[in-house]
C-alpha cells in the first residue's frame, strides 16, 4: 500500500467514524451529560483532523444566532461580530452564506440556515417519499429565486428515478414554487454515471440557480468523492447543489447537511370561515437533520405557504393563529357547518339583530332573511 | 466467383480473372459452370453489402471532392471540377485516386471527361484515360453501343438494324432515331457529348464551409485530433466572421488511412464561431464516441465542416470587456451534454394549452425550444389579468409518464374516492380526499368512441401517513359491463 493509499483510507475511515458518531446522535438522548460527551467527542475529532474545532458551543435554539459566536480562526482579523461560524478548511463564512429556511427552530439548529455555496443532501425514506423530497428541495430553491436573479434551475436525474417517481411536472411546480417553464432544464442521463457527469459539469456553472441532482438508492459510485467533487464545485461556483436520494442509506458524504425528509399530514385548508374539514391544505414536510457539523439531531415540521414562497413552523404557525385569534375574538363569519358542534360566534354579529341563534349550522330560515333586510329598509 | 438468382435459376453475377480464364461467363448457369469446371467456388450474392461497401467508398471519395454521387450498383461519380489543381492537376488526382485504390486492394478503372456521360464511357470502356474537352465525339465512335448507357433493349433494337457501334448511331440521322427509339437514346447522346447539362446529385449536401488538413504522417490519439480540430475552427472562424455568421450544425470526417472514415456531426443551439469551444464540443463527442472510433493505422486527412449556419449577432461588452450571457454559458453546457449523451440529453419544458394533464407540458430539446418566452414584466404597467385563468386547479409535482394501474378495493360511493388502494404491491390507506375533478377526453384532436378515451375523475388523496398522491378514475361506473379503472398519475410535495 502506497502511503497515498494508506492516507486515502485514513481519510475514508475517519469520514465514516465522523458519520457514524453523527448518525449516533440521532438516537442519543439531548440530556446534558450526552452533549457534553459529544462535544467532546467533536473536539476530538477535531483534533485528529488538524482543523481548527468548529463551533461547539450548543447551538442554543432560542437565542439569537449569531450573538455567542466567536471565530476561531486566529489568522482572520475579523471582529467577533461579523461572523457567524468557523468551517472546517479555515473558511470564514460571511452571514448571507446561508440560506435562511425562514422557519427559525430549523434554521437554528443548523446555525443560521442551509449553506448555499455547498453540496447538501436531502434523504427520503423510501422512492413514495419522492413527492416530499422533490417539494422540499424546491422549495428551497424557490426561496433562492425568491432573493436573487431569476437564473434557471437544472434538475438532473437519472431514467430510473424519473421512471419509478415520476417525471418533475412544470405545471405543479409553477403553481406550488412560482417557477415559470422557462426556468426549468431537466437531464435525463440513461445511466449513473453520465449524470454524475452532468452533475459535475452543471455544479460549475455558475449561470445556474440551483443544481439538482436526484439518484435513487445507495449507488457504489455515489462515494465520497463523488460528493466531495460536486461539493467542491459546488462551494467554488457559490450556489448550492442539492443532492436527492431516494431510498438511499445514509453514507459517508461531503456534503455538510444530509436532511431526511418524509411527508407529513397537511393542515386543512383554511378558509375565511376556519379550517375547512377533510380538505387537503399546504404542503407539509417532516425535516430531521441526518447530519450536520454543528446541529444536534432534530425533528422539525415544516409547512410551505405556496402564496408567500415562505417556510413556517408548524408549531410556531398554531401559536400565532391562536395569537391572531384572542387579538379578533370576533368571527367574521360563523362556520356554518352541518351537523353538531357548530362554533358558536362570540360576540354580536354586527348591521343585523339577532334573530334566534345567530350560529346555528344549517340554511337561514325565512324569518332570518326578512330580518337581514330589515335594517336596510330601517336605514 | 458470386452467384445470384435470376430467372429462377443461379447464374454468375460476377467473377474473378481466374475464373475469366476459364472462359466462364457473366450470366452463365451455376450448373453449366459446374458442369465444366467443378472445381470452382461460388458464393452468394450479397447486394446490401456491396451497396454499404459502395457508401463507404463514396465517403472515402469525399476527400477528393464534395460532390460525390453513386452510379448504379458499381460505379461513382466524383464531380472534380475546381478540386484538381488541389491534387497537382488532372493526371495526378486520377493517380493518386487509383493507386489509393489499388493499395486498399480494389480493382478500379476510372476515366475524367468534361461529362459525365463521357467519364462513364472512358472508365468502362477504354481504362484510365482522361479525355480532353472537346474530344468525347473521338472517344465515344469507337466504342460499343453498351457505352451510351442505354437500355438492353434499345441496344438489342439499335444492333439488329446494324448499329453496332456508338459512332454509327452518332453518324445516323436524328429525326429517324429518336421516332424510332425514342428520345431517352439521344439525351444519352447529347449528354455524353455535352450537348445538354447532366447534374451529378450528390450523397451528401454540400457543406457551406470546409477546411480540411493532409496530414503526412497518420495521427492517433484523441488529444491530437482535438488540437487539430481548434486549428481548423480557427480557420473557420475568419470565414465564418465575413460571413456574419456561427455554426449550427459542425461535422468532423476523419479519413483514415486504410480507407474508412469517421464523420463525427455536433449540434449547437447558438450560433457558435469560438475555436475553443468548438473543440470543447468534439471533446465531448470523441469522449462519448471513444468506442465506437476505430483509429487503426490513424487518419492522415481530417476535416472540419460547417453543416448549416444561422447569423450571428454579435454583443456588445461592457467597459471591462467581458459580455455577461449567462444564457450563453447555458446553451454552451447543454451543446456539451448533447454532444455526449445524445439530442434529448437536456430538456425544456413547453407549456401547452391542454386539458389532458400529460399533454399540457411538452417536453423539447433544449436546442428546439424557444429560446426567448415573454419580455420582462414592466412594474408600473397594470397586468392583464383577463388572459388568466380564474380558476387554478390543483396539480401534483410529479407525473407518471404512463398513468400506473392501481387496484382499488372499494369505495364509500360509487363515484367517490377510493378508501384504501394498492399500488405497486402496496397497501395505502386513504385519510382524505378531495375531488373529484374531471376531465373529459379531448375530443377535438381524436376522433375516438366513448369507450377509447373515457372521462378521467381526479382525486387528491392523501394518506394515513401524510403522502399525497393523484388518483384517477377511467370511467363511470355502470356506464359499461366493466367496472371502472383506477390510476396513480402523479404525487403531491
Amino acid at each position: 500500500m502506497t502511503p497515498l493509499d494508506s492516507s486515502g483510507a485514513l481519510w475514508n475511515l475517519l469520514e465514516h467514524s465522523r458519520n457514524n458518531c453523527e448518525w449516533k446522535l440521532t438516537v442519543m438522548a439531548t440530556s446534558a451529560v450526552a452533549r457534553e460527551t459529544v462535544f467532546a467527542l467533536r473536539r476530538q475529532i477535531a483534533k485528529i483532523e488538524g482543523t481548527l474545532p468548529e463551533r461547539l458551543q450548543a447551538p442554543a435554539g432560542a437565542a439569537p444566532v449569531d450573538a455567542d459566536v466567536t471565530p476561531r480562526d486566529p489568522t482572520a482579523d475579523v471582529t467577533p461580530g461579523d461572523l457567524t461560524i468557523v468551517r472546517r478548511g479555515l473558511a470564514v463564512a460571511p452571514p448571507d452564506a446561508f440560506l435562511r429556511t425562514g422557519a427559525e427552530g430549523l434554521d437554528a439548529a443548523l446555525s443560521g440556515g442551509l449553506p448555499k455555496a455547498a453540496l447538501s443532501e436531502i434523504h427520503g425514506a423510501a422512492t413514495r417519499d419522492a413527492g416530499a423530497v422533490a417539494g422540499f428541495a424546491l422549495s428551497l430553491v424557490s426561496l433562492i429565486l425568491k432573493q436573487g436573479p431569476r437564473l434557471p434551475v437544472l434538475w438532473i436525474g437519472t431514467a430510473e428515478i424519473f421512471r419509478e417517481a415520476g417525471f418533475p411536472y412544470a405545471r405543479g411546480l409553477h403553481r406550488l414554487f412560482g417557477i415559470e417553464p422557462e426556468q426549468l432544464l431537466f437531464s435525463e442521463a440513461p445511466r449513473l454515471l453520465d449524470a454524475l457527469w452532468t452533475a459535475e459539469e452543471a455544479a460549475r456553472m455558475t449561470a445556474l440557480a440551483a443544481v439538482i441532482l436526484e439518484i435513487r438508492g445507495s449507488p457504489q459510485r455515489l462515494d465520497l468523492t463523488a460528493t466531495r467533487r460536486l461539493h467542491a464545485r459546488a462551494r467554488s461556483a457559490g450556489r448550492p447543489v442539492f443532492l436527492l436520494r431516494q431510498a438511499g442509506e445514509p453514507e459517508p458524504t461531503a456534503a455538510p447537511v444530509r436532511l431526511v425528509l418524509s411527508a407529513a399530514p397537511s393542515a386543512p385548508r383554511e378558509t375565511i370561515a376556519g379550517p375547512l374539514a377533510g380538505s387537503i391544505g399546504r404542503p407539509a414536510f417532516t425535516v430531521s437533520i441526518g447530519k450536520s457539523r454543528t446541529a444536534l439531531p432534530g425533528q422539525f415540521t415544516l409547512e410551505w405557504n405556496p402564496d408567500e414562497r415562505s417556510f413556517e413552523e408548524r408549531r410556531a404557525k398554531e401559536g400565532r393563529a391562536r395569537q391572531e385569534r384572542a387579538a379578533n375574538p370576533v368571527a367574521v363569519v360563523s362556520a356554518s357547518r352541518r351537523g353538531k358542534n357548530p362554533a358558536p360566534a362570540s360576540g354580536a354579529v354586527l348591521a343585523f339583530p339577532t334573530v334566534g341563534s345567530p350560529a346555528a349550522g344549517d340554511q337561514p330560515s325565512p324569518g332570518e332573511r326578512a330580518a337581514h333586510r330589515r335594517p336596510r329598509r330601517a336605514g | 466467383m458470386i452467384s445470384h438468382r435470376q430467372a429462377n435459376a443461379q447464374r454468375i453475377a460476377a467473377l474473378d480473372e481466374r475464373a475469366e480464364a476459364l472462359h466462364l461467363k457473366r450470366g452463365m448457369g451455376i450448373a453449366d459452370a459446374r458442369a465444366m469446371h467443378p472445381s470452382i467456388d461460388v458464393v452468394e450474392a450479397d447486394p446490401e453489402a456491396d451497396r454499404r461497401l459502395l457508401e463507404s467508398l463514396a465517403d472515402w471519395c469525399d476527400r477528393y471532392t464534395p460532390l460525390v454521387a453513386i452510379d448504379a450498383a458499381d460505379g461513382l461519380f466524383l464531380d472534380v471540377t475546381g478540386c484538381t489543381h488541389l491534387f497537382g492537376g488532372e493526371r495526378a488526382m486520377l493517380d493518386d485516386i487509383l493507386s489509393r485504390f489499388f493499395h486498399q486492394g480494389f480493382d478500379v478503372r476510372a476515366g475524367l471527361a468534361a461529362t459525365p456521360g463521357a467519364a462513364w464511357a472512358a472508365a468502362r470502356f477504354s481504362g484510365d484515360r482522361i479525355v480532353p474537352g472537346g474530344e468525347e465525339e473521338a472517344l465515344l465512335a469507337p466504342l460499343p453501343l453498351a457505352a451510351l448507357r442505354i437500355g438492353p433493349d434499345i441496344r438489342a433494337s439499335l444492333e439488329s438494324v446494324g448499329l453496332r457501334t456508338a459512332g454509327a448511331v452518332m453518324a445516323a440521322p436524328r429525326a429517324p432515331l429518336a421516332r424510332r427509339f425514342g428520345t431517352s437514346l439521344l439525351l444519352r447522346l447529347d449528354q455524353a457529348l455535352g450537348r445538354l447539362d447532366e447534374a451529378v446529385s450528390p450523397r451528401l449536401p454540400v457543406a457551406p464551409l470546409s477546411v480540411e488538413r493532409h496530414l503526412a504522417e497518420p495521427i492517433m490519439l484523441t488529444d491530437e485530433i482535438e488540437r487539430l480540430v481548434k486549428m481548423l475552427a480557427t480557420t473557420l472562424k475568419a470565414d465564418l466572421e465575413r460571413r456574419g455568421e456561427g455554426a449550427r450544425r459542425l461535422a468532423l470526417l476523419l479519413f483514415r488511412v486504410d480507407g474508412a472514415v469517421s464523420r463525427i456531426a455536433v449540434g449547437t443551439s447558438r450560433p457558435l464561431r469560438e475555436p475553443l469551444l468548438i473543440q470543447k464540443l468534439f471533446h465531448e463527442r470523441l469522449a462519448a464516441l471513444e468506442q465506437d472510433i476505430d483509429v487503426g493505422y490513424g487518419f492522415d486527412l481530417v476535416r472540419l465542416s460547417v453543416l448549416s449556419a444561422a447569423a450571428f449577432d454579435m454583443q456588445q461588452a461592457d467597459l471591462t470587456g467581458e459580455t455577461r450571457d449567462d444564457g450563453a454559458d447555458i446553451a454552451l453546457f447543454a451543446d456539451r451534454i448533447r454532444a455526449r449523451l445524445g439530442e434529448s440529453a437536456v430538456l425544456k419544458p413547453v407549456a401547452v394549452e391542454s386539458h389532458l394533464p400529460e399533454r399540457a407540458v411538452a417536453m423539447l430539446p433544449y436546442a428546439e425550444a424557444p429560446q426567448r418566452v415573454s419580455p420582462p414584466k414592466k412594474p408600473g404597467k397594470i397586468q392583464d389579468t383577463s388572459s388568466k385563468p380564474v380558476f387554478r386547479p390543483e396539480r401534483p409535482i410529479r407525473l407518471f409518464r404512463s398513468p400506473e394501474p392501481i387496484e382499488v378495493p372499494a369505495t364509500e360511493m360509487p363515484e367517490g374516492p377510493p378508501l384504501n388502494f394498492r399500488w405497486r404491491r402496496a397497501l395505502y390507506r386513504v385519510a382524505r380526499a378531495e375531488g373529484p375533478e374531471r376531465i373529459a377526453p379531448e375530443w377535438w384532436r381524436e376522433a375516438a368512441g366513448p369507450e377509447d378515451a373515457p372521462t378521467r375523475d381526479y382525486f387528491r388523496i392523501e394518506d394515513s401517513d401524510g403522502r399525497r398522491y393523484w388518483l384517477y378514475r377511467q370511467g363511470l361506473y355502470g356506464a359499461s359491463q366493466l367496472p371502472p379503472r383506477w390510476f396513480m398519475h402523479g404525487v403531491f410535495a
